[in-house]
């Protein structure tokens, strides 16, 4: 089991909230930080490096102009950087610029095994948190598509149009896997 | 249509993972901006669903990514004033009462730097705090989702725009008019597309802004209306309010 370095989450922590107030020196220790985590992100999303290096820009430029929109109360700030990021790859898959044909990844340089940044910016640092079980706990069709919703930002349409099934289908099979995660997660918050 | 029908904790979690477009993603998006209590459910979905992101594999980016960063943060000379004004406005929300509008704008900016754990000061002094309430104005732009958001700080004598989600076509500029109870208008400068801004109050106008007063939003040539022309359409307008 990978555990996340406590003392790097301490190092960001502090680093985002220099960057809330103002230091531009902070950005380069955020980024330095959590760049090969939100590129992987992005890449995956948009499955394309050219694209993907347009949305990290993208996303550590709003950073610095936003950064005081982090709340450290409510998530960890890789968290939240992780989600920032996906929803922005995701907002530009929505604007029709690029494809959307997320595919495997393989020129962008592999970070290599062992070393600090695999295991330094996880976020979940225990990787045992409960959406994981709570998934395993659903039907095939809806985990699967949820999971390709997170992982490529795929739309209900696009679900509905691969697995060859109506849009409302889609959605029901969705929204009742999505009731059933929901009642997990609560279970265990 | 019965089927769309489902409970909020649903919808916040279909937008949460990005699984709505066209009408229903802006109403969402809309929606997160306005309800306090929808945005809560969407930032808990984000949340619940955050660690699945350690499933994807951290990828290195060509050096070339971060200078075009760096770059493009040494030409964002007015960012360092914007912290210390948007700093100064959360203060004075905090300081007097909360209205509805505030409490979602509180909602998305939350408290992150009363203190800083790490006890620096950072290099950038907030000042003191406001005496005079701030003024605020929210312009929807006609046939667009977008606004422009414009904050009027009166101690500082600064107006703060923000107009991030707005791209630069190349071929206009958008420019913020004061409309003064008598006589001309009075431009409040140019709007700078994809970014928040601190525009200078010059301090003759500053006395003729209050709660009330009202703002037009029109459309101009690359770099603002021409002097010996008319100002352009008027694509948007505001009134100022207190927050």
């Amino acid at each position: 089991m990978q555990r996340a370095s406590k003392a790097a989450r301490d190092k960001l922590k502090a680093a985002m909230n220099r960057l809330a107030r103002g230091d531009k020196a902070a950005l380069e220790d955020v980024y330095r930080a959590t760049s090969a985590k939100l590129f992987g992100i992005c890449l995956r999303i948009l499955g394309d490096e050219k694209e993907a290096e347009d949305a990290l820009q993208d996303v550590y430029l709003t950073l610095w102009q936003r950064a005081d929109r982090y709340d450290p109360e409510r998530a960890s700030p890789i968290a939240w950087l992780a989600t920032f990021a996906r929803n922005r790859a995701i907002d530009r898959l929505r604007t029709g610029k690029v494809r959307g044909a997320a595919v495997p990844e393989d020129k962008a340089a592999a970070v290599p095994d062992g070393s600090p940044l695999t295991d330094a910016m996880l976020i979940d640092a225990e990787r045992e948190a409960r959406v994981h079980s709570c998934l395993e706990e659903l039907d095939e069709t809806p985990r699967d598509a949820i999971r390709s919703a997170f992982f490529e930002g795929r739309t209900y349409a696009e679900l509905a149009e691969r697995q060859d099934v109506p849009l409302g289908t889609m959605k029901s099979w969705i929204r009742r896997g999505l009731a059933k995660l929901k009642a997990c997660m609560e279970a265990g918050e | 249509m019965s089927e769309d029908k489902r409970p909020d904790s649903i919808l916040a979690a279909e937008y949460a993972l990005g699984l709505l477009e066209g009408q229903e993603l802006l109403a969402a998006r809309a929606r997160e901006a306005s309800d306090g209590a929808f945005a809560a459910e969407v930032a808990q979905w984000q949340d619940r669903l955050a660690p699945l992101a350690d499933d994807i594999d951290p990828r290195i980016p060509r050096e070339e990514v971060w200078a075009r960063i760096e770059a493009a943060v040494g030409e964002d000379a007015g960012t360092a004033e914007v912290v210390v004004l948007r700093r100064k406005v959360r203060r004075w929300q905090w300081i007097g009462g909360v209205s509805a509008a505030a409490a979602v704008a509180l909602a998305v900016f939350a408290l992150p730097m009363r203190q800083a754990p790490d006890g620096s000061s950072g290099n950038i002094d907030s000042g003191p705090a406001l005496t005079q309430p701030p003024l605020a104005a929210n312009m929807p732009i006609e046939g667009t989702p977008l606004r422009l958001d414009v904050t009027y700080l009166p101690d500082a004598h600064a107006l703060l725009v923000t107009a991030v989600g707005l791209s630069d076509d190349g071929v206009h500029d958008h420019e913020i008019w004061l409309v003064p109870d008598e006589g001309e208008l009075i431009s409040l400068g140019v709007v700078t597309p994809g970014k928040v801004t601190a525009h200078e109050v010059p301090i003759e106008v500053a006395p003729r802004i209050r709660g009330g007063s009202q703002l037009l939003l029109t459309r101009e040539p690359l770099g603002g209306k021409p002097p010996q022309d008319e100002a352009g359409p008027v694509v948007a307008e505001a009134r100022f309010a207190a927050i």
